[in-house]
């Protein structure tokens, strides 16, 4: 399974422009790079309005899901998926190998409009992500800074309380 | 693969949690959910994708962020897969970007056969995603020591954990939440250390 590259502040910073962008011409909600693995990698737009770590965990199983239907009936892929719904509407598009697009937007929006601004969208953010890969293909980790020494569990239980 | 984010200071680990069908994956994560300690706002929704009668039809979802570690905050996503047979396809799925991975076993005597055709199909399946278990992070958990067909862990060991290198395991009775932090405390250590290894490797080839 091929891994992400690290990322830099230059390489968020272009995709964000990037989805701005996109927000600004489609005038869709929010858009959000995901990595195929289900993690929220950046987003823009009123995200807060949104819960979008769970939003992209469950993108990428649907997405993932279509490619198995793809290869039921003989296609290599599908390479988007597109969900409509009365007050809003979610189109995910592949970027890359490593990642997707979702869109949220209004449902009076047409799907056209935002397919049609968001290819130049994905051009742009699988560009962005050839140059961070290209970057130092094989030196995707640096973290040099965690300590391992400190033998505290990370996650605890909370304390019974007592009456 | 975990997600580095060095400009938001981010690393994600995605964990999955295997096995046999009604083996206890499920009633881990709702016992995570219910019971860790975290800051407001740093616990996610458990998002379970299940049938009317509360079997995992697609899979559970947690999202959880630890406390930061040396100024990276680590977003840890939980995952649960379906364990019925049929339902391979969405194992696959799953299992995609993996970084470690708890097998659940139930610990009764009728449900050994399982267990190990279970543990079988995660190795065939990481196999198809170009994936090998002993590369990979993992820890068993035999759950569902508090019943009393509980088969011994010595026999659960040679079913189980009887390779070249023996993983860490865990006695555990995850419906009363006994064992389930220790298990998930331990996959995160082990994950944590391969980021470490992988990063002074890294650097010493650089």
């Amino acid at each position: 399974m091929a891994t992400l590259p690290q990322l830099i502040e230059e390489d968020i910073s272009e995709i964000n422009r990037a989805l701005q962008e996109l927000l600004l011409k489609s005038d869709a909600s929010i858009a959000l790079l995901i990595d195929k693995g289900g993690f929220l990698i950046t987003q823009c737009g009123d995200y807060n309005a949104f819960d979008t770590v769970t939003l992209s965990a469950l993108s990428a199983a649907s997405f993932a899901a279509t490619q198995g239907i793809a290869g039921l009936v003989n296609e290599i892929n599908f390479s988007s998926v597109y969900q409509q719904g009365e007050g809003f509407s979610m189109l995910v598009l592949n970027v890359d190998e490593y990642s997707l697009l979702t869109v949220i937007f209004k449902s009076r929006i047409s799907v056209g409009a935002v397919k049609y601004f968001a290819a130049s969208t994905l051009h742009e953010l699988s560009a962005q992500m050839k140059i961070a890969y290209e970057r130092d293909p094989e030196n995707g980790l640096d973290l040099s800074m965690l300590n391992m020494a400190n033998a505290a569990p990370v996650f605890t239980k909370k304390k019974k309380k007592v009456a | 693969m975990a997600i580095i984010n060095q400009a938001t200071k981010e690393l994600q680990v995605k964990i999955v949690y295997y096995g046999p069908a009604l083996g206890g994956k499920t009633t881990n994560l709702v016992q995570v959910h219910d019971h860790v300690q975290t800051a407001q706002g740093n616990k996610g929704k458990l998002v379970s994708l299940a049938t009317s009668s509360d079997r995992t039809l697609f899979f559970d979802f947690l999202p959880i962020e630890a406390m930061a570690i040396k100024g990276f905050k680590t977003k840890f996503q939980l995952y649960t897969v379906p364990g019925q047979v049929i339902y391979n396809t969405t194992r696959q799925l799953v299992l995609r970007g993996v970084d470690g991975i708890v097998f659940v076993a139930d610990s009764q005597y009728d449900k050994m056969e399982e267990n190990v055709k279970s543990f079988s199909n995660l190795e065939e399946n990481l196999r198809s995603l170009n994936l090998n278990l002993p590369d990979i992070p993992y820890v068993v958990q035999y759950n569902k020591r508090d019943l009393p067909s509980a088969a011994p862990i010595e026999y659960m060991e040679f079913l189980l954990n009887n390779r070249d290198v023996q993983v860490p395991t865990f006695q555990a009775s995850a419906n009363k939440c006994d064992g389930v932090f220790e298990t998930l405390n331990m996959i995160t250590r082990l994950l944590l250390h391969k980021f470490l290894n992988e990063s002074n490797r890294n650097r010493r080839a650089a």
